[in-house]
């Protein structure tokens, strides 16, 4: 467990949700730690599946997690039409004496997904 | 030393008949360990393993290339099988618990579990997997000689009588280097990590919102006390994989193995892990002392009747 190195991150993966009129809608997995202390033992799984999202090596996971996204958010009116998913995070640092101050977020695109009408049945 | 003692001891440690109590309790924890890994993946059963999962089977298996164990590869793409494959996995497991048909079902989760993992590597965590290894060496364990409804039905029948006869150990040994694996290699990769080192890892750990559970005392967060943490558990991990083998410190090895998991289970969001991995340590215990410890809770409750 946390070997060789914990991950010194606080991150989350966000989507942004693009429709075919042009509308935008942000979409994010469950964050734990925004869940009560029994809410998120069962959604524990996504913290470890988006953990391993944000990493490069990973990349081939994106594709599929874009299209599932698109189908979760779209409407037979408004379909999808785009999906971008975004790295949020902040770092964690120690400071000199030992203690800990939050970081600012900062976030990066990881991937952008053009929805075609076959992903969406 | 000698080959002679070498062969004489080897075939103690694995073949010596030992009473199957350990690896009797040692199914029921992990039978129970698998139906909470079940019930707690329900509610997203279909999205980490439906047809339109997160991760699609073929990308799985582009992940995963060749012949993998994967029940899923087979079962036609339909939210029907794919739920129909839980409720089987789950029956199944109750009645390993149980010990009904204890080896048919010892088969049957290990194929499950394992298709489950290979469905999805990108959920799991250290004690899936050693459930996973677990549960194939528990396919060859006579997990069912004592503590099963197996043994109820052989009694009734009259094929065992009331004493519960010893048996050949190698598959619960087989558990137990595996458990002392997990640990050594655990260890190994950590001091791969400069952190671990240094002492700042659990700095790091303590400080991921996402696997935060419950508070925590402001004295833990102090550099020192973390640099301690770390250490410590760099040190109780490499004395459970090396330390656990001598009889006479085994147990206050093990009292450390406890400690540390269960602090761990307190503060760290990460489920069922630690009990995963805890359930192997009764494999540990001598059924003497088992037995002194059952027939002790036994005398306390018949006082209190």
């Amino acid at each position: 467990m946390f070997a060789p190195s914990p991950w010194q991150l606080n991150s989350y993966v966000e989507a942004i949700v693009i429709y075919r009129d042009g509308s935008r809608k942000p979409w994010s997995f469950p964050r734990v730690e925004q869940l009560s202390l029994i809410e998120r033992i069962p959604k524990e799984r996504y913290r470890k599946f988006t953990e391993a999202l944000q990493r490069d090596e990973n990349d081939v996971l994106w594709t599929d997690v874009a299209r599932r996204i698109a189908r979760l958010n779209t409407t037979p009116s408004n379909p999808v039409k785009t999906v971008i998913l975004v790295q949020k995070w902040s770092r964690i640092v120690p400071s000199a004496d030992g203690s800990y101050e939050p970081q600012p977020w900062d976030q990066h695109v990881l991937y952008g997904y053009g929805v075609k009408p076959e992903d969406l049945r | 030393m000698s080959l002679s003692w070498l062969r004489r001891e080897w075939n103690s440690f694995f073949f010596g008949e030992i009473s199957p109590t350990p690896i009797a309790l040692f199914r029921i924890f992990y039978g129970l360990l698998v139906i909470a890994t079940l019930l707690l993946l329900h509610s997203d059963w279909l999205a980490w393993y439906g047809p339109h999962a997160w991760i699609s089977l073929a990308t799985m298996q582009s992940v995963e290339p060749g012949i993998r164990l994967n029940l899923f590869a087979i079962l036609p793409p339909s939210d029907a099988w794919v739920w129909a494959f839980f409720w089987i996995f789950l029956s199944s497991a109750a009645l390993l618990t149980a010990g009904l048909l204890t080896r048919v079902n010892s088969v049957v989760v290990f194929l499950c579990l394992t298709s489950m993992q290979q469905r999805n590597l990108f959920i799991l965590h250290g004690g899936d997997t050693f459930l996973r290894l677990a549960g194939f060496f528990l396919i060859f364990a006579p997990a069912g000689a004592a503590l099963s409804v197996d043994r109820l039905i052989r009694m009734w029948r009259g094929v065992e009588g009331r004493i519960v006869q010893p048996v050949s150990p190698w598959a619960q040994r087989m558990i137990q280097i595996q458990l002392v694996l997990l640990y050594l290699s655990s260890f190994w990769w950590k001091l791969k990590g400069a952190g671990w080192v240094n002492g700042t890892a659990l700095f790091y750990v303590y400080h991921l919102d996402a696997l935060r559970r419950f508070p925590l005392p402001p004295w833990f967060f102090r550099p020192m006390v973390l640099k301690l943490a770390s250490w410590s558990a760099l040190a109780i991990e490499l004395s459970l994989g090396t330390l656990i083998w001598i009889k006479d410190i085994r147990y206050i090895v093990l009292a450390f193995g406890v400690a540390l998991h269960l602090w761990l289970d307190y503060s760290l969001n990460i489920p069922l892990f630690q009990w995963d991995v805890l359930s192997a340590y009764i494999l540990f215990v001598d059924p003497t002392d088992l037995a002194r410890a059952w027939n002790w809770a036994k005398g306390r409750a018949q006082v209190r009747g």
